[in-house]
């Protein structure tokens, strides 16, 4: 293994750091997005001189031992589910949820998906769906005829139907959790799925221990700080030019001799 | 390099930000105007190794895999139809409506569209009609010798007529709700149309039960908050500059892997 | 010739194929679904003749086997246009020719005068029934993840996206396109994805390393060949020379 694979994995990594960083500034307006960060990896070692070995006849051992390593690789990119900061729209139908737990879509594939954007609108059936007219797995519809639909902190939907005084329930909405987030499938257009590393996921009512609470006319901002991201950037760039000078030190190094 | 592609549509999206915030605050002073919203998704991910994937013969399971990102799109503009402010003009044809509820106006070619703009006006034959001047409907004409016109919170024209000590009542106007206002097509002039979406009309008198009131000398305001906005702009630009930071390290990137050699 | 001289040049020609998919690869680096190739080289040992040399009997000569093509997903950049699509995950687009169907990775499609979806060569895309015609009234054209098309005037049809058995089987004809003796089985679930398209797999870097390594190994070589050139013009000049 030569220096020249070396440093080539190394800008290879660093080019996918910056990657993953553009996405997360690319998506710093997108509702509920959770910044990635990149894992890295060092690779597999040659032991030229295992650790503990005899150094002489007379017996003694060399503790360090000589291991030449094969360079970096990013072995996972991990979700940093923290809170993002809460913004009013106004809109009764947006809302945010303050704490733990996932919405959960029903695809029109049958198949659940989970997600924290909860920016949603009625559609001509007065049925609670997503941007993409995708319908909560609560299926909470709001009847025609109702003037005000107020979504309280443990969920629950309160209309008032014409006619009636008192506010009537058409439902009450679930959030969802995982025993490890981070390891849910993320599909685009803000929804995640389940996997086998995430667990499956555990319904309850939104405020209860472990359930964030729901804030109507608030959406939840991205939780990418630009500062750390640039300079997350500025650090990986300022890698990859040193990879580079190693490779054109290699490439010296190959050059035969006069 | 992927990033180049991802800061790219990183900015065209805050562009498109900026766009509807500028709309926003242009039409800070129309009529009844509703205020947009942009919402935002992440795009696909590719997967460069498969989350909760097995990493060995032992059943170890990768924890959270190698998803990349490849930036972002807009996924809609979405009006959010708040009360405005109500502000007196004291014109006679200026009403408002306050709580639910949309006029019912003909446009020239039969199809019938909704408004929240009501600011109207008397067409030589004594018909309401809007300022472009299509008639309200249901038509409502207000006799020549009309000394003084009152339109109460139920919609009712009742008109003076001289000579008469009783005011005669020349028509009702009715409003009409939507199951989902949000899904109305603005076609511009303060003009929506029905779509599947918004779902089907349903007329009644104002002041009703789930219609708003009329105002008669009011009109209501956009519903644009300039602060809000504001910030929202400087916020869509700090995040297009971002991505003007991430095409600029990009391209960097790629002059070193060019002076390799 | 001398064996040093022989083993040197099966180096070279190995170096100069290596070279060669270097080049073909750094040239389509911005080729909408291309898949780059690598060289696999191989020992082929011959015995020595005259005796035990240092390196026991038998000499080392390189020999290329093979060319392997990477199938790794590449990129997928977003390009807005409704005609632009991309496969995430395994499968091939199938691509109606007079020789037959070929496959290919290349979305960037676009429609020809009758209103066939067609690639940019003009070859019609394939779907459950045939290639697909759109008509004049069709203005929206809808694709959907698992390859349905369809206008605002209903569904037209569905693309075909199918998958091989053994990849490197298939065989590179030109345009993107590759023939292949296997049936293809149709894919499951395919990702379809419209309005963007898979860029060429080519890893820059990589290549840059390797244009490198390659360039550094053949100057060593030829400085090999030039040093046993000496080596033996005065070896035959001294052994040469009269008493």
């Amino acid at each position: 293994m030569n220096a020249l694979e070396i440093a080539s994995r190394g800008m290879m990594a660093q080019q996918v750091n910056v990657e993953i960083v553009a996405n997360n500034l690319a998506n710093m307006n997108t509702t509920a997005y959770v910044r990635r960060s990149a894992e890295f990896q060092d690779l597999v070692y040659n032991n030229i001189s295992r650790p503990d070995t005899s150094g002489s006849k007379a017996g003694a051992l060399v503790p360090g031992g000589i291991q030449a390593g094969h360079g970096v690789r990013v072995a996972g990119i991990t979700l940093n589910n923290e809170q993002g900061s809460l913004k009013a729209t106004g809109n009764p139908f947006d809302l945010a949820v303050q704490g733990g737990g996932y919405f959960e879509i029903s695809l029109p594939s049958g198949d659940p998906a989970y997600t924290r954007d909860g920016t949603f609108q009625l559609n001509a059936a007065g049925e609670l769906v997503t941007h993409d007219g995708y319908p909560l797995s609560q299926g909470i519809v709001v009847p025609a005829g109702t003037s005000d639909v107020t979504i309280n902190l443990t969920g629950e939907v309160w209309v008032k139907i014409a006619g009636q005084v008192d506010l009537a329930n058409v439902g009450q909405i679930q959030l969802f959790s995982f025993i490890n987030p981070a390891a849910l499938e993320a599909q685009g257009n803000n929804m995640f799925t389940a996997t086998t590393g995430s667990g499956e996921a555990s319904p309850g009512v939104p405020g209860g221990a472990g359930y964030g609470s729901i804030q109507q006319g608030y959406v939840e901002s991205s939780n990418i700080n630009p500062i750390r991201e640039v300079a997350s950037m500025v650090a990986a760039q300022r890698a990859y030019e040193m990879n580079s000078k190693v490779v054109k030190a290699a490439d010296e190094m190959l050059a035969p001799s006069k | 390099m992927r990033s180049l592609d991802i800061a790219a549509t990183g900015m065209i999206a805050q562009q498109r930000n900026v766009e509807v915030v500028s709309n926003n605050l242009a039409n800070m002073n129309t009529t009844a105007f509703t205020r947009r919203r942009t919402e935002f998704h992440d795009l696909l991910y590719q997967n460069l190794r498969r989350v909760g994937s097995t990493s060995s013969n032992a059943g170890t399971v990768v924890p959270s895999g190698v998803q990349l990102g490849l930036g972002v799109k807009l996924a809609a503009v979405y009006r959010i139809h708040e009360q405005g402010n109500l502000t007196a003009t004291d014109n006679t044809f200026d009403l408002a409506v306050q709580g639910k509820g949309l006029f019912e106006i003909t446009l020239p070619t039969g199809e019938a569209a909704y408004s929240r703009d009501g600011t109207f006006q008397l067409n030589a034959n004594g018909e309401i009609v809007t300022h472009d001047g299509y008639p309200l409907q249901p038509g409502i004409t207000v006799p020549d010798n009309a000394v003084d016109v009152t339109i109460n919170a139920a919609g009712e024209v009742l008109v003076k007529i001289e000579g008469q000590v009783n005011l005669s009542n020349v028509g009702q106007i009715q409003l009409t709700t939507f199951p989902n206002e949000p899904g109305l097509e603005a076609i511009g002039d303060n003009l929506y149309l029905e779509t599947p979406a918004s779902g089907n009309p349903t007329s009644g008198n104002p002041a009703d039960t789930d219609f708003g009131s009329i105002l008669q000398g009011f009109l209501e305001t956009s519903n644009v908050n300039a602060v809000e906005e504001i910030s929202n702009l400087i916020s869509a630009q700090r995040a297009y500059e971002m991505n003007s930071k991430v095409i600029q390290t990009s391209d960097e990137m790629m002059g070193t892997l060019n002076q390799l050699r | 010739m001398e064996n040093t001289s022989l083993i040197a040049m099966s180096k070279q020609s190995a170096l100069n194929q290596k070279m060669a998919i270097l080049a073909n690869n750094l040239a389509n680096m911005n080729t909408t679904g291309f898949k780059g190739e690598k060289v696999m080289f191989v020992e082929h040992l011959q015995q020595s003749k005259g005796g035990h040399g240092i390196l026991g009997d038998k000499l080392a000569f390189v020999r290329d086997i093979a060319t392997v093509r990477d199938f790794s997903e590449g990129p997928i950049k977003t390009t807005g246009n409704p005609l632009d699509i991309a496969l995430q995950g395994d499968g091939y687009l199938v691509v109606q020719t007079d020789l037959g169907d070929r496959y290919s990775r290349n979305g960037h499609l676009r429609l020809d005068e009758t209103g066939q979806l067609v690639n940019q060569q003009g070859l019609p895309i394939l779907a459950e029934g045939g290639p697909i015609i759109f008509s004049p009234q069709d203005t929206d054209i809808i694709i959907a993840r698992d390859g349905t098309v369809s206008s605002e005037n209903g569904e037209i049809g569905k693309l075909r996206v199918v998958s091989f058995e053994n990849e490197q089987k298939l065989e590179v004809i030109s345009d993107g396109l590759f023939s292949s003796e296997e049936t293809p089985t149709p894919v499951e679930n395919p990702g379809v994805v419209q309005g963007m398209l898979e860029g060429s797999n080519i890893k820059p870097i990589f290549e840059m390393s390797r244009l490198i390594e390659t360039q550094r190994a053949y100057e060593g070589v030829r400085k090999f060949i030039d040093s046993e050139d000496e080596r033996i013009k005065n070896m035959v000049r001294e052994l040469g020379k009269p008493i």
